[in-house]
C-alpha cells in the first residue's frame, strides 16, 4: 500500500501551486477579454480574438503538462542536456530570422509566432539543475573552497571562482550571449536571476550586499554621469565621473586610516588586499557602467533609464507609455473601476501602449482598483513562496536547484513587469507570468510549472 | 552546509520585500495620491463647449445694428510642425521672423503634443488669403471664432464693446473662462447675459489619438447651449447717422425719446467714433487713441456723462409748479425789470405763456420766489426753507436729478439742489430766494444731463407723466421689463400743461418766439431755447467764453411722437444753433426727409471745434 502512494503521482501533486496557476490564468484570460471588449462583443471563444488565442495557448499548456506527467523523472532527467542543446540551437537559428521591431526573436509560423528565448529559460534550467545535481556534495564542496571567506571583492578570488565553474559560467553565459545578439535585453535580464539561484547553492557569499553596493554605485554614476561640479575651494570644473573616484578614493583610505588603527598587525594583509581589490572594482565598476551606458545602450533604453531616475520628464513624449501606465493604474483607485471599465488600459482607446501584454498589469489594477492589484502581488508572492517550499522539501538536488530556477525566473519576472508598470523599474519588455498575452510565453511558464510539480510529486520515491 | 540552508529565508525575505514595496507602492498611487486620477482624466476625457452665436441686435426698423462676423485664430501644435519655411509663413501670416520665433518657440515649451494659439483674430477678408496656402505648413490650422461687426457704423456709445475678460471678471463671475469675450459698455454690457446665451458642454472619452470612443458618465455633466437671443432697440437707425452727422465738427448732444412709450430714438454724442474701431486686433491699439484725446474726449457719452445748467428750458418747470402750487395764475404778469436779473428786449409778458415765449428772466424771477417764498411763516429764510422742500419734490417728480433707470450702464444723473444742501453750502437759517434766485433761471447750482431734459420735453408732451427712458424694445421670447411700460406721474396735473406748451408754441411759430428757427411748415413744434452760459475761472477772473446753445422740444403739438433735447457747446444763443438742429431731427423723423436743405447745410457746416487729427487703425 505504502509503495501504491508513494507511486502515484496524482496524489503527490501541490495543490496548491496548480490552484493558484489554474486562478491566474482564468483572471488572466478574464483581464484580456476585458480589455479587449467593445461593442461587437466576440464570443468567449472566439480564437480571433486575443482572449480566444489565450485560451487556445493555455489548452496547448495542458496538453503539453499531460505528457509531462506522463513522462518519466529520470526520463526528463537524462535528457536535460539535451534539451539545453535544442534550445541553444533555437536560439542560433532565430538570429538568422527576420528581423520584428528591430529584434531577430521571433520564428515564425504564418499567424502565430514563437519565441524560443522563453523555452531557452527551461532548457537553462533544466541543464543548471542537472549539472548542479551531477557534480554531486563531495565535489562541489571543492569548487566553492576559498570562495566563501575571501568575499566577491577580492579581485584576486573572482579568478579561481570562474575557473573551476566553468561549466556553470557557459551554461548560462552561451545563451545570454546569444539573446544580447537578438537583441533582446529583457531576456538577458531574466537570465542574471540564476545568480540567485547559485547564491542559494552556496557561491558568493556576500553576494547580496555586492548586489545592492553595485546597484547604488550604478544609480550615482548614472545620475551624475553627464553632469559636472564645481570644486569646492579649488574651483576647478569635475565630471560626474571624477567626482564618484574621487569619492572612492577618500571612502577607501578612511577605511585604510580604520584597518590600521583598530586591527591586530597579522590581519591587516588580506583586508589590506580586499580593499585595493574593491576600490579597483569600483572604479573599473563606474568606467564600466558609464562606457556601457554611452555606447551599448541604445537611445530608448538611455531615455528608459533617464525616465526612471527622473532625469527627464517628458509625460506626452518619451515618458508617454510609463506616465499612461501609472495612470492608469492609479486611476483605479480602491475597488476599481469595474469590469470591462477601463478608460485607460483598454485596447479600443489605446491610451496605455501593449496593453495586453507588457502593461496587462496596468488593466487590472485600473478595473479591479487597489483590491485586485494588491491582491494579484499577494497571490503571486504566495506562489514564489511555495515554490521555494517546494524546492526545500526535495532530496533531490536537481528538483531543488531547478525548483529554485523556477522560483527566480517567476520572481524577477513578476519584479520587473510590476515594477515597470508602477514606475519602479525601467521600461523593459517582458511578460507577466500567465497574465500576459502571448503564447510562447503561456507554454513556458506552464511547462516549467508543470515540471516542477511534476519532479515534486515523486519527490518520495527519489533518493537523490 | 547550515550556512547555505539559511540562505532559502533570505530569498523568502527578498521575495515578501518586493511584494510589500509593491503594495505600499499600489497604495499610495491608487488610494492616497490623486494625481493619477487627474491625469488619467486629462488623458481619457475630453469636452466639446460649444458658444452659441451671440444675439443680433437690431434697432425699431428691424436694421442689424451688430451682427456677428467669422474670425479666425491661428494655432499650432508643434509635434506636427515639420519642414516649415519660417520666412513665407512669416510673411503670410503678416508678422516678423522674430515674431515667428519667439511664438514658436513659447509653444514647444508649453507643450510639443497641445495646440497653442499662434496668431489671433484674423479678419475674414485676411483669412481669405491665408486659407488656401495654410495646408503647406503641417501643423498649423485654424479655428474660427465669431466676433461683433456693426454694420451701420452708428450709435458706438450706445452700442458699446466687446473684449476679452480679465481676471477680475473671471472672478465675479466663474462662468468665463480666460479667452472669452465680454460686452464692456453699452447695450453690450447691460444686455450680456440675454445676448450671450449659454455654452453647451459636452463630455467625452477620447483614444489615445484624441478620437472620441464614448460617452463619459452617460452625459450625466452634460449641458446644451443655450442661443444667445436677439434683441431689439428703440433706436431709429437712420435717426442715430443723421444726428451724428448734424453734429459732425461739434461737441455736444442729441437725445430724442418717443413720448408715449419712453422708447430712446437716438442718442447721439459729438464727437464720437466708428464702433468697428474696437473690434479684433485693432481694439487695443484704437482704444488707447480714444482714450488719449482728451481734448474732445471722444469715448464720453455726453448725453448723460455730463451735466450743463439746463438754462431757461427750466422756466417751463417752474411755471408748471407755480400754476400747481397756485402761487400764481395762468394769467400772471410781471414786468421785465432787468435790475434784477439780465434779460433781452421783448415787449412784457402778460401771461405764463408770454413769459415761456419771451424767456424773460425777471418775469421766472418774480414766479419762482412765490414758490420758494410763499409766505407760510413770518420768518423769510424758515419760508424759503420750506418752500425749497416742496420745490425739490416737485422738480424731482419729473426726474430730474434722481437718477434715471436707462438701461445702459453708467447713467449719471444731473444735480437739484435741495434744502440740505443750501444748509451745507450757507449757515442754516441765513439763506433765502434771495439767495439763490439763480435756479429760477435754470442756472447756479442746477445741473441736468440731456437725458434728463429730453425725458423733460417727452413729460411736457405726455402733459404730467413719463416713461423711464430706455433702448430695449424687445428681447426675443421674453418682452421688455415692466419698469419700462410704467408710468411715472408728475405731482403736476395735467390741465396745467396746456399754458406752458401753448407757450412753447409761440417760442416757434410767433413772431417774437426765441427759437423761430425751429419751425417747420407742416409739423406744430413745441420748444423751448436755453442758452447757458459758459464761462471759466482763470487765476481768479471769471472768464466768459461763447454760450452753449440748448433747445427741447416735442413734436407735434397735438399728437406728439418726438420729445427731443439738442445741446451744442461753444456754439452761441440756444435759438441759433440748437433749435434748427432740432428742427431738422423731428422733420427727419416725422416725413423722413428734411426740405429747408438750406437749413440743413449751414448746420452740417458750422465747426465749433478745433480739429484733432487722430489716425486710427481700420481693417
Amino acid at each position: 500500500m505504502r509503495r501504491t502512494s508513494e507511486d502515484n503521482v496524482w496524489l503527490n501533486v501541490d495543490w496548491v501551486v496548480l490552484l493558484i496557476y489554474f486562478l491566474l490564468v482564468s483572471l488572466g484570460i478574464s483581464n484580456i477579454y476585458s480589455a479587449g471588449y467593445d461593442t461587437e462583443q466576440q464570443g468567449l471563444f472566439d480564437f480571433s480574438a486575443e482572449h480566444g488565442k489565450q485560451i487556445m495557448w493555455i489548452g496547448v499548456s495542458l496538453f503539453l503538462g499531460m505528457i509531462i506527467f506522463f513522462l518519466d523523472f529520470a526520463f526528463i532527467r537524462k535528457y536535460a542536456f539535451w534539451f539545453y542543446g535544442f534550445t541553444l540551437v533555437m536560439l542560433l537559428a532565430v538570429l538568422f530570422m527576420p528581423a520584428v521591431n528591430g529584434a531577430h526573436s521571433w520564428f515564425g509560423f504564418g499567424s502565430f509566432k514563437i519565441q524560443p528565448s522563453e523555452f531557452a529559460k527551461v532548457g537553462v534550467s533544466l541543464a543548471l539543475a542537472r549539472f548542479i545535481g551531477d557534480v554531486g556534495k563531495s565535489q562541489f564542496e571543492g569548487r566553492r573552497k576559498g570562495v566563501v571567506n575571501m568575499g566577491v571583492a577580492n579581485l584576486w578570488g573572482l579568478i579561481p571562482l570562474i575557473k573551476k565553474n566553468i561549466e556553470i559560467v557557459l551554461i548560462i553565459g552561451i545563451p545570454c550571449i546569444l539573446v544580447l545578439l537578438q537583441p533582446d535585453a529583457g531576456t538577458f535580464i531574466i537570465f542574471t536571476s540564476f545568480i540567485l539561484v547559485l547564491y542559494r547553492e552556496g557561491y558568493t557569499g556576500n553576494f547580496l550586499l555586492f548586489v545592492l553596493i553595485a546597484v547604488v554605485i550604478a544609480v550615482i554614476t548614472l545620475l551624475v554621469a553627464d553632469s559636472s561640479f564645481i570644486m569646492p575651494f579649488l574651483k576647478i570644473k569635475l565630471s560626474g565621473k571624477t567626482g564618484i573616484v574621487i569619492s572612492l578614493m577618500i571612502l577607501s583610505l578612511i577605511f585604510y586610516l580604520l584597518i590600521r588603527n583598530f586591527v591586530l598587525k597579522r590581519n591587516r594583509g588580506p583586508l589590506y588586499r580586499a580593499l585595493i581589490g574593491s576600490l579597483v572594482i569600483a572604479v573599473v565598476f563606474v568606467n564600466c557602467i558609464e562606457w556601457g551606458y554611452e555606447n551599448i545602450l541604445q537611445e530608448h533604453q538611455k531615455t528608459r533609464i533617464d525616465l526612471l531616475l527622473g532625469k527627464i520628464d517628458d509625460p506626452d513624449g518619451d515618458g508617454y507609455n510609463i506616465n499612461r501606465a501609472k495612470s492608469a493604474i492609479g486611476s483605479g483607485g480602491f475597488l476599481g473601476k469595474g469590469f470591462q471599465q477601463a478608460t485607460l488600459a483598454n485596447a479600443n482607446q489605446g491610451h496605455v501602449p501593449m496593453q495586453s501584454t507588457d502593461f496587462i498589469f496596468c488593466t487590472w489594477s485600473e478595473e479591479r482598483g487597489f483590491i485586485g492589484s494588491a491582491g494579484f502581488v499577494i497571490l503571486f508572492t504566495i506562489l514564489l513562496l511555495r515554490i521555494v517550499i517546494i524546492a526545500e522539501r526535495q532530496r533531490s538536488e536537481f528538483t531543488r536547484v531547478f525548483a529554485y530556477c523556477v522560483g527566480c525566473i517567476f520572481f524577477y519576472h513578476f519584479m520587473i513587469n510590476v515594477g515597470m508598470a508602477i514606475g519602479l523599474a525601467p521600461v523593459i519588455g517582458i511578460p507577466l507570468p500567465f497574465f500576459s498575452y502571448g503564447g510562447s510565453s503561456v507554454m513556458a511558464f506552464s511547462i516549467f510549472l508543470f515540471l516542477l510539480l511534476k519532479f515534486d510529486a515523486e519527490r518520495k520515491v527519489v533518493l537523490q | 552546509m547550515r550556512t547555505n540552508e539559511n540562505r532559502k529565508y533570505i530569498i523568502a525575505l527578498l521575495f515578501v520585500m518586493v511584494s510589500l514595496i509593491f503594495i505600499v507602492r499600489l497604495f499610495y498611487m491608487q488610494i492616497i495620491d490623486d494625481k493619477w486620477k487627474d491625469r488619467a482624466a486629462e488623458i481619457s476625457e475630453n469636452k466639446i463647449v460649444t458658444y452659441p452665436a451671440r444675439g443680433i441686435v437690431y434697432d425699431r426698423n428691424k436694421e442689424k445694428l451688430i451682427a456677428n462676423e467669422v474670425y479666425y485664430d491661428i494655432y499650432v501644435k508643434p509635434k506636427n510642425v515639420k519642414d516649415v519655411d519660417s520666412f513665407a509663413l512669416a510673411k503670410l501670416l503678416d508678422i516678423t521672423i522674430e515674431d515667428y520665433t519667439e511664438k514658436m518657440n513659447a509653444a514647444r515649451s508649453y507643450s510639443r503634443h497641445k495646440k497653442s494659439e499662434f496668431v489671433k483674430l484674423i479678419p475674414p477678408n485676411e483669412f481669405a488669403l491665408i486659407a488656401p496656402e495654410l495646408h503647406k505648413y503641417p501643423g498649423f490650422f485654424e479655428i474660427p471664432r465669431t466676433l461683433r461687426v456693426y454694420p451701420q457704423a452708428t450709435a458706438a456709445h450706445v452700442l458699446g464693446y466687446m473684449n476679452e475678460v480679465n481676471p477680475s471678471d473671471i472672478e465675479k463671475n466663474p462662468y468665463y473662462k480666460p479667452g472669452d469675450f465680454i460686452g464692456r459698455i453699452g447695450i453690450e454690457r447691460s444686455y450680456e447675459e440675454v445676448l450671450r446665451g449659454k455654452r453647451g458642454v459636452k463630455y467625452y472619452l477620447q483614444d489615445a489619438l484624441g478620437r472620441p470612443t464614448g460617452v463619459y458618465e452617460e452625459g450625466k455633466y452634460d449641458t446644451l447651449a443655450v442661443q444667445g437671443k436677439n434683441i431689439t432697440l428703440s433706436i431709429d437707425a437712420e435717426l442715430q447717422a443723421y444726428g451724428e452727422e448734424l453734429m459732425s465738427n461739434k461737441m455736444g448732444s442729441i437725445v430724442a425719446i418717443e413720448p408715449s412709450s419712453g422708447e430712446i430714438l437716438c442718442m447721439v454724442t459729438a464727437p464720437n467714433y466708428d464702433p468697428n474701431l474696437l473690434v479684433g486686433r485693432r481694439l487695443g491699439k484704437n482704444y488707447s487713441k480714444l482714450q488719449e484725446d482728451t481734448v474732445q474726449l471722444p469715448l464720453l457719452n455726453r448725453s448723460y456723462g455730463v451735466s450743463y445748467s439746463p438754462g431757461s428750458a427750466f422756466k417751463i418747470l417752474q411755471a408748471l409748479i407755480g400754476l400747481q402750487e397756485g402761487v400764481v395764475t395762468p394769467n400772471a404778469s410781471f414786468s421785465c425789470h432787468k435790475d434784477l436779473v439780465g434779460c433781452h428786449n421783448h415787449p412784457t409778458a402778460m401771461s405764463i405763456s408770454d413769459g415761456v415765449k419771451f424767456s424773460c428772466n425777471p418775469y421766472f424771477y418774480y414766479l419762482t420766489r412765490r414758490i420758494i417764498q410763499q409766505g407760510k411763516t413770518r420768518s423769510v429764510f424758515k419760508d424759503a426753507a420750506q418752500g425749497m422742500e416742496i420745490w425739490e419734490k416737485y422738480v424731482k417728480s419729473f426726474g430730474f436729478g434722481v437718477g434715471l433707470e436707462t438701461d445702459l450702464p453708467g447713467v449719471g444723473r444731473g444735480f437739484i439742489p435741495s434744502r440740505e444742501y443750501y444748509d451745507k453750502v450757507y449757515p442754516p437759517g441765513s439763506w433765502a430766494f434771495s439767495t439763490i434766485y439763480s435756479i429760477a433761471i435754470g442756472q447756479g447750482e442746477v445741473n441736468a444731463n440731456m437725458l434728463e431734459v429730453a425725458n423733460f420735453a417727452a413729460t411736457l408732451a405726455n402733459r404730467g407723466y413719463y416713461y423711464t427712458p430706455h433702448f430695449i424694445k424687445d428681447i426675443e421670447d421674453v418682452g421688455i421689463p415692466e419698469k419700462y411700460t410704467t408710468k411715472n406721474y408728475t405731482m403736476v396735473d395735467t390741465p396745467h400743461f396746456k399754458y406752458v406748451i401753448d407757450g412753447m408754441w409761440r417760442v416757434v411759430h410767433e413772431p417774437g418766439g426765441t427759437a423761430r428757427r425751429a419751425r417747420l411748415d407742416s409739423i406744430a413744434v413745441c420748444g423751448k431755447t436755453g442758452t447757458v452760459e459758459n464761462f471759466v475761472l482763470r487765476d481768479g477772473v471769471k472768464i466768459q467764453l461763447i454760450d452753449h446753445s440748448m433747445f427741447m422740444a416735442f413734436a407735434p403739438k397735438d399728437d406728439p411722437q418726438i420729445a427731443i433735447a439738442v445741446f451744442i457747446e461753444n456754439s452761441g444763443f440756444g435759438g441759433t444753433w440748437a433749435a434748427p438742429t432740432a428742427s431738422l431731427m423731428i422733420e427727419k423723423y416725422l416725413t423722413g426727409a428734411v426740405t429747408d436743405t438750406v437749413k440743413e447745410n449751414r448746420i452740417l457746416n458750422a465747426e465749433f471745434l478745433e480739429k484733432v487729427e487722430a489716425h486710427y487703425e481700420k481693417d
